[in-house]
């Protein structure tokens, strides 16, 4: 297929292939360097003393006679750093430290830095701290009470409650299509809170050196709004700051805020003088948290006479816990998401998202969207059932066409959600298995769509919200600099394989530096799906720029002109005469001769797009990636527990670039989806994480995999890089209702609350044969 | 999370271990023994009554032997799940095996250790800065139990996966201490609440489990034996829920009944034949059977799925157990 990104005579070597991340092998082998492996001379390692209580005032605190501990070498608290700071510019509302008052139990109140761990948690243990607890808010509906201002988490909120943000969005009329609807019915959806549960734990070292420069090392996704972070906090200015970011082990979201420890590791470089690292514990992890919110979830849905979706009403109740985070965003997400991968005409939205006091949500895989697409998928699945259609082809009736708006002015431009659903229910036999599997065993299928990348930035600044850098010298070797985080996804094997292929390399002539903010331009990070459509596309700017000069090189060197051009095999190739041919050492040597090393910068910066109407930015995404699973399932009649056999996953991903990164993705973002969806659980006692272990709060083992078939739908999207979107989160959505739809063809039993465990499943098993009610 | 300071020894007999045990009742040190670690260690972490002193096991010699009749507690968890001998004789104790943990924690955990293993219970797996935040528990460092509130007793689950099958075989456990030799039928070994749990005392080695045969010419055929556990995922977990079961029958009949329980309450609990010894084997005996057990068997709200449910399936698998071992 033609695109506008490829040269017309001119054959990809390297786009589409199947490539092995470049850092697989340095991974396996236990080369890679992580935050925890860094061990600088002098180095003296930090501590955190956190809240016992969930919510309380903190009265006086007294770090005298931790002060007096041999080997303790700096102590900080709340004082020493009271500026705000937070992903949002909208939400500043983290310190350092708790400076008044305490929000959750493992909230950050004083920390140390001390010659050896155990002379740190001593030095702790003699900090005194007076508390005066206060009520604390446990549960979402307390949050929405009005209250005096001392029981009010932060200062900011809504109309005297702990509303940490409101908002409200109507399109079209959607009272009069649930008037006129065929089929309606309105639901309550309650979910639980889940955590990314990445491998490597927080990790951060700071050191402010002889030059009053600091440098912080951290396991971040992103490392600019890190380094924006630290300059408020610490009141420097940001070209005093470098921010490096080693190899990270896993993200999803979870690192993808400046974190109070990072500021607290500076804090505490800043009064000692040596380089202090922090490490987390897994516990701590768990506090740290900024995972999915929980929610509680209204749903109303109409479909009309001629069986199409004709409104859609979501009611989101979001427990954001002590902190803002990404929670303005999360609060559209939750309804501005749910505007496709159908056509929907009519839509009402109301999101609230609360305070309470227990580690903060935030970013999480799929942010925003999972929860309502579950609720909206099963509803789906519950109108094609009562009216007779098959839930597949029911959807497919009802699909967006590209090149479309959305009623909330979203720009869609390619969209497979049709090829989609069309090649799960092939690959699977849908049409053989659906309502006509043995009781116990079923098939389900849902749809989703996510947004590639968000078209408007966090920061209202006009940059671009990436760039690359490339530098070639006499090596021949090429220097990609970018900021684009690697986290495990891929991103430095995308930037090696986008540049190499347009060079006409092989891919090992690219070494990717993509840690450093003292060498790479700015790029906002790994976060919201962003880095293969914005990054891949500021790397082919830059790369096609140098191609641009190394064929004038060799038009120069041959006497033909550069139109007749193309790059090859390390070659520069007139491709109406092949036996003309410049090698690409000689085009380096030539294109360097009156300027020294080739350089060249690429860019990316979303067009403009959307609405005018209060909270139009909201969801808007230059592209967006669409997807169809079916799942077959059986359950255990005797225990309730579901055994899955088969997902067939078809993802939209534009262009599978790396075909190999792009299942990777796929089969990842179902295990985590399955288990939000079977038993993964952020669970209370009292304000108390019940679980803050991996061995309680229970991700899937291999042996609850099912088979995955991942099928990789090209739609080639003009404006992606060579035609790619994204594929790192889009495939997590639907894989938590076709479990359920699945589990409904099983059983007959619908499923309102997740987790659904052996547990709920074996209950609502039991209730059914007391009844014939179907509904649990 | 680093463990705390303590002294690790290393003795090569049980002479030498009673030498040190000897020394520190003498001295009034508390001390532990330590076998595969898998237990011990991660409670040693979070401060769970972390001892100065710890005997590690491993260098006595001859406490790993496996016969199908005599197991040395020092046998590895992996070596008895692939015991071909001890799976014709012990199809259930092999079973069990093969359930415990995962294939890593199986390598390094040991028979002795499964059965001895510390009592689990969501208010006591914590760290310290958590049980200090919630308030400590009966168990570690505090007065009162926080699953049921009261001062005595503690609620903790037991959570090992073999003792249940061990006490189906009626087996002995052989002990080691400064007064001797003693051997105690596995039946009376386990007595107390979530901290007491057995009648070992702290300066006896647990080191042989002796199995009887049961099969004989005056016994008659061997009895069939099985174990069904209940977990969230499979592999990793302790069991929430597990029953072992041993079977002899005569005819349509049952002639030997064994039904034990594990993850239950704080101690493995034997409960014999439940009155069914004699009965038709079929489908309303299972129906029967499932009742009697159910009527018997507590849980608590303490360790992962609500203990209603628990309950329940303790049912469910003395009643798919009957029928499918006769």
């Amino acid at each position: 297929m033609n695109h506008p990104h490829d040269l017309p005579n001119q054959k990809h070597s390297l786009i589409g292939k199947r490539i092995p991340l470049i850092d697989a092998f340095r991974k396996a082998t236990g080369q890679a360097i992580y935050t925890d492996d860094i061990k600088l001379p002098g180095q003296v390692v930090g501590k955190i003393l956190r809240s016992p209580h969930p919510h309380a005032k903190i009265l006086s605190i007294d770090v005298s006679e931790a002060e007096n501990i041999p080997g303790v070498h700096a102590i900080v608290t709340g004082r020493d750093a009271e500026n705000c700071f937070g992903v949002l510019p909208v939400s500043q509302d983290e310190t350092a430290l708790a400076v008044d008052k305490v929000l959750f139990i493992g909230d950050n109140v004083a920390a140390v830095a001390a010659d050896t761990e155990e002379i740190a948690l001593r030095a702790l243990g003699a900090i005194k701290v007076e508390y005066q607890v206060l009520r604390p808010f446990l549960k979402m509906e307390e949050s929405l009470e009005q209250v005096p201002e001392e029981l009010r988490l932060h200062p900011k909120t809504y109309d005297g409650t702990n509303i940490h943000k409101q908002v409200e969005q109507d399109f079209g009329d959607f009272d009069r299509a649930y008037d006129e609807a065929l089929w309606k019915k309105r639901q309550s959806f309650r979910f639980i809170g889940v955590t990314h549960a990445f491998t490597e734990p927080m990790c951060t070292i700071a050191f402010f050196d002889a030059d009053e420069r600091l440098t912080v090392w951290s396991a971040t996704q992103v490392p600019h709004y890190l380094h924006r972070a630290l300059a408020k906090v610490l009141e420097m200015p940001m070209h005093r700051i470098r921010v490096i970011r080693p190899t990270v082990g896993g993200g999803f979201g979870g690192k993808s805020d400046p974190f109070p420890h990072e500021m607290v590791a500076a804090l505490l470089s800043r009064k000692c003088r040596r380089p202090v690292k922090i490490l987390f514990d897994r516990e701590e992890v768990f506090y740290s948290n900024h995972g999915r919110h929980p929610s509680k979830i209204d749903v109303a849905l109409a479909i009309d006479k001629n069986h199409k979706i004709s409104g859609l009403h979501v009611d989101a109740l979001i427990d954001g816990g002590a902190w803002g985070s990404f929670g303005v965003v999360t609060a559209y997400y939750n309804g501005v998401l749910a505007n496709g991968p159908y056509k929907l005409p009519n839509f009402r939205y109301r999101g609230r998202r609360v305070y309470s006091n227990k580690p903060p949500c935030g970013a999480m895989r799929g942010h925003g969207a999972v929860n309502t697409r579950y609720a909206y998928e099963i509803l789906l699945d519950e109108a094609a059932h009562d009216l007779g259609l098959d839930p597949a082809a029911f959807r497919r009736d009802n699909v967006l066409p590209p090149n479309t708006k959305t009623i909330n002015e979203l720009r869609i431009t390619t969209s497979g959600i049709g090829e989609c659903i069309d090649r799960a229910v092939e690959a699977s036999s849908w049409k053989d298995k659906y309502g006509k599997l043995p009781f116990g065993h079923g098939i389900g299928i849902a749809g989703g769509f996510y947004i590639s990348g968000s078209a408007l930035p966090i920061h209202w600044d006009k940059i671009p919200q990436s760039t690359v850098h490339l530098k070639v010298d006499l090596d021949g070797g090429v220097t990609i600099h970018s900021l684009a985080a690697e986290i495990g996804q891929g991103s430095d094997t995308m930037l090696a394989q986008i540049v190499a292929d347009v060079l006409g390399l092989p891919i090992d002539y690219c070494r990717v530096f993509s840690e450093d903010t003292d060498t790479a331009p700015i790029d906002l990070g790994s976060y919201s799906s962003r880095v293969t459509f914005m990054a891949g596309n500021a790397a082919r700017r830059a790369a096609e720029e140098l191609r641009k000069a190394l064929i004038q090189a060799a038009a120069d060197l041959s006497g033909y002109p550069p139109e007749v051009f193309i790059l090859k095999d390390e070659k520069v190739i007139n491709c109406t005469r092949p036996e003309i041919q410049v090698s690409y050492r000689e085009a380096v040597r030539r294109a360097m001769k009156d300027c020294g090393a080739l350089q060249s910068s690429g860019c990316y910066q979303a067009p403009p797009m959307g609405g005018k109407f209060k909270g139009a930015a909201a969801g808007l995404s230059p592209t967006y990636s669409f997807q169809a699973f079916v799942v077959e399932l059986s359950v255990d009649l005797q225990t309730g527990k579901p055994k899955l056999h088969d997902v067939w996953a078809a993802h939209d991903c534009g262009k599978a670039l790396n075909p190999l990164a792009v299942e990777g993705q796929i089969e990842g973002s179902i295990h985590m989806g399955l288990g939000q969806v079977l038993c993964e659980e952020f669970a209370y006692n009292k304000g108390n994480v019940l679980n803050p272990n991996f061995l309680d709060y229970r991700t899937l083992s291999p042996m609850e995999m099912p088979r995955v078939h991942p099928i990789l739908v090209e739609t080639c999207d003009p404006e992606g890089p060579f035609g790619a979107k994204e594929c790192g989160e889009g495939p997590l959505l639907p894989i938590l209702p076709a479990v359920s739809n699945a589990l409904f063809d099983a059983i007959g039993i619908r499923f309102y609350e997740l987790p659904i465990t052996a547990d709920r499943i074996w209950r609502a098993l039991e209730r059914q044969k007391k009844s014939s009610a179907t509904l649990v | 999370m680093r463990l705390p300071d303590f002294d690790l020894h290393y003795p090569t007999s049980l002479e030498d271990i009673q030498g040190l045990t000897k020394k520190f009742l003498e001295t009034g040190e508390d001390f532990d023994f330590i076998a595969g670690g898998t237990d011990v260690l991660p409670n040693y972490k979070n401060r769970l009554n972390p001892k100065r002193q710890v005997i590690s096991l491993s260098k006595v010699q001859g406490l790993n032997k496996i016969s199908p009749n005599c197991i040395g507690a020092l046998a590895r968890v992996r070596d008895i799940a692939a015991h071909k001998e001890l799976g014709i004789h012990f199809p259930g104790l092999v079973q069990a095996a093969k359930l415990v943990a995962s294939p890593i924690l199986r390598n390094l955990a040991t028979l002795g250790g499964n059965l001895l293993l510390d009592t689990r219970c969501y208010y006591f797996n914590q760290s310290e800065f958590w049980r200090a935040s919630k308030g400590y528990c009966l168990k570690a460092d505090g007065d009162e139990c926080l699953v049921v509130p009261q001062k005595e007793i503690c609620y903790a689950t037991y959570s090992g996966d073999l003792a249940a099958i061990l006490l189906v075989l009626n087996a002995e456990f052989e002990l080691h201490g400064p007064d001797g030799v003693r051997k105690i039928p596995a039946r009376a070994f386990y007595r107390g609440d979530g901290i007491e749990r057995f009648v070992k005392k702290p300066e006896e080695v647990l080191t042989f489990i002796h199995i009887p045969e049961t099969q004989s010419k005056t016994r008659g055929p061997a009895l069939k034996t099985a174990y069904r556990k209940l977990r969230a995922r499979d592999t990793i977990e302790y069991p929430v829920m597990g029953v072992a079961m041993g079977l002899k029958t005569e005819g349509d009949r049952i002639s030997q009944l064994e039904v034990a329980v594990t993850g239950s309450e704080a101690i493995p609990v034997w409960y014999g034949d439940l009155g069914f010894n004699g009965e038709r084997i079929c489908q309303d005996t299972a129906e029967g059977l499932k009742k009697a057990l159910l009527n018997r068997v507590k849980t608590y709200k303490n360790v992962p799925f609500p203990p209603g449910y628990r309950r329940s399936m303790a049912g469910e698998f003395v009643k798919e157990l009957l029928l499918t071992l006769a």
